[in-house]
């Protein structure tokens, strides 16, 4: 069975993200273990010049690194993802590479009828750059709009036609990290190159 | 023209920091440009509303007092810092103070894209409903390979590039008239609503003190067990008594007064009876709303006046007022009063007489006055008080009481048309 981090992708006390990550969690249970993760503690990012990352950040890469892949519910602040969410990924490519290679999913929830379509198209952007380097899965996009009325009192959603997307694309998931085990020629280059970028002396 | 500029950054160095302050020495002939640190802001958190908070409070009042905003973005990860994210989560959350705001962007980076995604990302951020700036189209200002770009002075080496970023701050400083002025148009008469009648009431009013009272201040004391005599007050920098204040204000070689934020006047500095004073004062004047020191003629000037002190518009004008003879030359200046977050907080108006300045500085040095052939101004007699009617003070009206100068609208401050819900709370 695939071990996945839910990256919940706010420091809200009240997030629809994690409640839809919640709910991945139960629902997919006999499928895969998706273990919540919470960004909530790290510093402000401010590229120390001792390169030292905080405690907290490195036991989250550790995490990930394990991981068979990692799902990211991003919610959507000014049109992108929150500054938060950008924080923790700072963090977890500044020295560290957890994300190299790494299988990701990404979802999303808003209050409104978007969905965060723009935060996601952000995230993709992000975790395509050259310290994150995640594979990302392609042509698939989970967005839950008006996110507030979308969850029953148990927590499941109650649109079953957006329940069943979110299996198929869950399985599409699986399969995806499957895949992306074979497409490993050029993972021992990738992580060389990674290791030895350093932007200050390029 | 005023601007201020944000380094995207909470590095302790950074190249955009330095860039920023290259345009602004560089460029402090073309704008006044203040560049502001966002160091102390915290992670936006919307269930930890901190928008009230002194950091947040003090980006707030900055931006909204600028004519237009410069921000400089480092690039991580493809796109902009966390750290300035933050920054602008907060300024669209409870408050959007870059609405309407003409803002341009510049970025530096150690390799050759110069932060080209992170500003494009930028401008996506910028333009979302609830921050609502205008960003100045076009003219990407992009400095690649930043290390090897500035000297030991802090100066961009590159001269077409300095040329470059001048003739882009030129066209900035077009596009921020163009977009106030638009702004304008929504609500031209802002200045309209300001209250010389001192209706309103802020921290520091005395309550259940008629403002009007000839003894004002002996009320007002006793309600609020002022401090007097020999009582010590501690000041920034230093403990004077009461009266070391008083003696010490009395001997400034000005006649200073201070009115409020809610347009009250509380003080001025009792050197002499009305008759010898330049503008005259009253002590039973003391506490009084503007509205009563004012005759009705000059109340839509003086409206006009607060209200660009208040939004920031200038932070001094001066007005130089004539009809005290030839031998004087007598100027009225007005500062605007601010606390350490940039809050207004009212008027320091001080009243001197130029001329015993210009006679020594003549007489020391050897020289008269002379009139000047290529001079502009209706006035021939140079510091003479017989010149013409007053000048425009620096293209703001006349707010004077004594002066009959045609006041032309000043630009009024755009409210934010943001709907608060589309904030950065709207998607959690």
């Amino acid at each position: 069975m695939h071990q996945f981090i839910g990256l919940v992708g706010t420091n809200s006390t009240n997030s629809t993200n994690r409640q839809l990550l919640q709910y991945m969690h139960n629902h997919f249970a006999d499928q895969a273990t998706i273990e919540l993760m919470e960004i909530k503690d790290l510093p402000m990012f401010n590229k120390p010049q001792d390169r030292k990352i905080p405690a907290k950040a490195q036991a989250m890469a550790d995490k990930i690194a394990k991981a068979d892949g990692v799902i990211i519910s991003t919610p959507e602040y000014d049109h992108s993802a929150p500054a938060v969410l950008m924080n923790a990924l700072e963090w977890l490519s500044f020295h560290i590479h957890p994300f190299v290679d790494k299988p990701v999913m990404i979802i999303g929830a808003s209050y409104g009828s978007l969905g965060t379509s723009r935060a996601q198209a952000h995230l993709r952007q992000i975790l395509d750059s050259p310290e994150l380097r995640a594979r990302i899965m392609p042509s698939s996009e989970f967005l839950l709009g008006h996110s507030l009325q979308a969850f029953d009192d148990d927590g499941n959603l109650k649109d079953e036609q957006k329940a069943a997307k979110l299996s198929g694309l869950f399985d599409d998931f699986q399969t995806f990290v499957e895949i992306t085990k074979k497409l490993s020629n050029a993972n021992a280059t990738t992580y060389q190159e990674v290791r030895d970028l350093d932007w200050a002396n390029l | 023209m005023k601007l201020v500029g944000i380094a995207g950054t909470v590095e302790d160095q950074s190249y955009n920091r330095t860039l920023l302050k290259f345009i602004a020495n560089h460029c402090s002939s073309m704008a006044d440009i203040e560049v502001l640190d966002i160091q102390d802001v915290p992670m936006f958190n919307q269930s930890d509303d901190q928008t009230e908070s002194e950091a947040v409070q003090y980006l707030k009042n900055k931006i909204l007092q600028a004519d237009g905003v410069i921000l400089a973005t480092p690039e991580h990860n493809h796109t902009i810092t966390a750290a300035l994210k933050s920054v602008i989560e907060w300024l669209s959350f409870k408050i959007h103070p870059l609405s309407g705001k003409p803002v341009m962007i510049v970025g530096a980076s150690y390799y050759d894209q110069g932060s080209s995604r992170a500003q494009l990302n930028l401008r996506q951020i910028l333009e979302s409903p609830g921050v609502d700036a205008v960003v100045m189209p076009g003219n990407e200002f992009l400095l690649g390979k930043v290390k090897e770009a500035f000297d030991e002075q802090g100066n961009l080496k590159d001269q077409g590039t300095v040329k470059f970023l001048q003739e882009t701050l030129t066209k900035f400083l077009k596009f921020v008239k163009v977009i106030n002025k638009l702004n304008a148009r929504n609500n031209p008469d802002d200045w309209e609503s300001e209250d010389l009648e001192a209706q309103g009431e802020v921290d520091t009013t005395i309550k259940g003190v008629d403002m009007h009272a000839a003894d004002w201040v002996e009320q007002a004391a006793a309600k609020t067990n002022a401090a007097e005599g020999d009582d010590y007050v501690k000041l920034d920098r230093g403990v004077l008594t009461v009266n070391q204040l008083n003696w010490f204000l009395n001997s400034m070689p000005m006649e200073l007064t201070y009115a409020d934020e809610n347009n009250q006047f509380l003080y001025y500095n009792h050197q002499m009876d009305a008759d010898q004073m330049l503008a005259s004062r009253t002590p039973a004047q003391a506490g009084n709303p503007l509205a009563d020191c004012h005759p009705k003629r000059a109340i839509d000037h003086v409206k006009q006046a607060v209200n660009m002190l208040r939004s920031g518009k200038t932070d001094l004008f001066k007005l130089p007022v004539p009809g005290m003879g030839p031998d004087k030359y007598i100027m009225h200046y007005y500062q605007a009063l601010h606390n350490d977050q940039g809050t207004y907080k009212g008027i320091n108006e001080f009243v001197l007489d130029l001329m015993p300045i210009v006679n020594y500085y003549l007489k020391q040095t050897g020289q008269t006055l002379a009139p000047d052939p290529n001079a502009k101004t209706d006035s021939v007699s140079g510091a003479s008080a017989n010149a013409a009617a007053p000048q425009q003070p620096d293209g703001v009206s006349g707010a004077s009481a004594d002066t009959s100068a045609p006041a032309p609208k000043p630009a009024a401050k755009p409210e934010p048309a943001v709907d608060s819900v589309s904030g950065a709370s709207s998607n959690s």
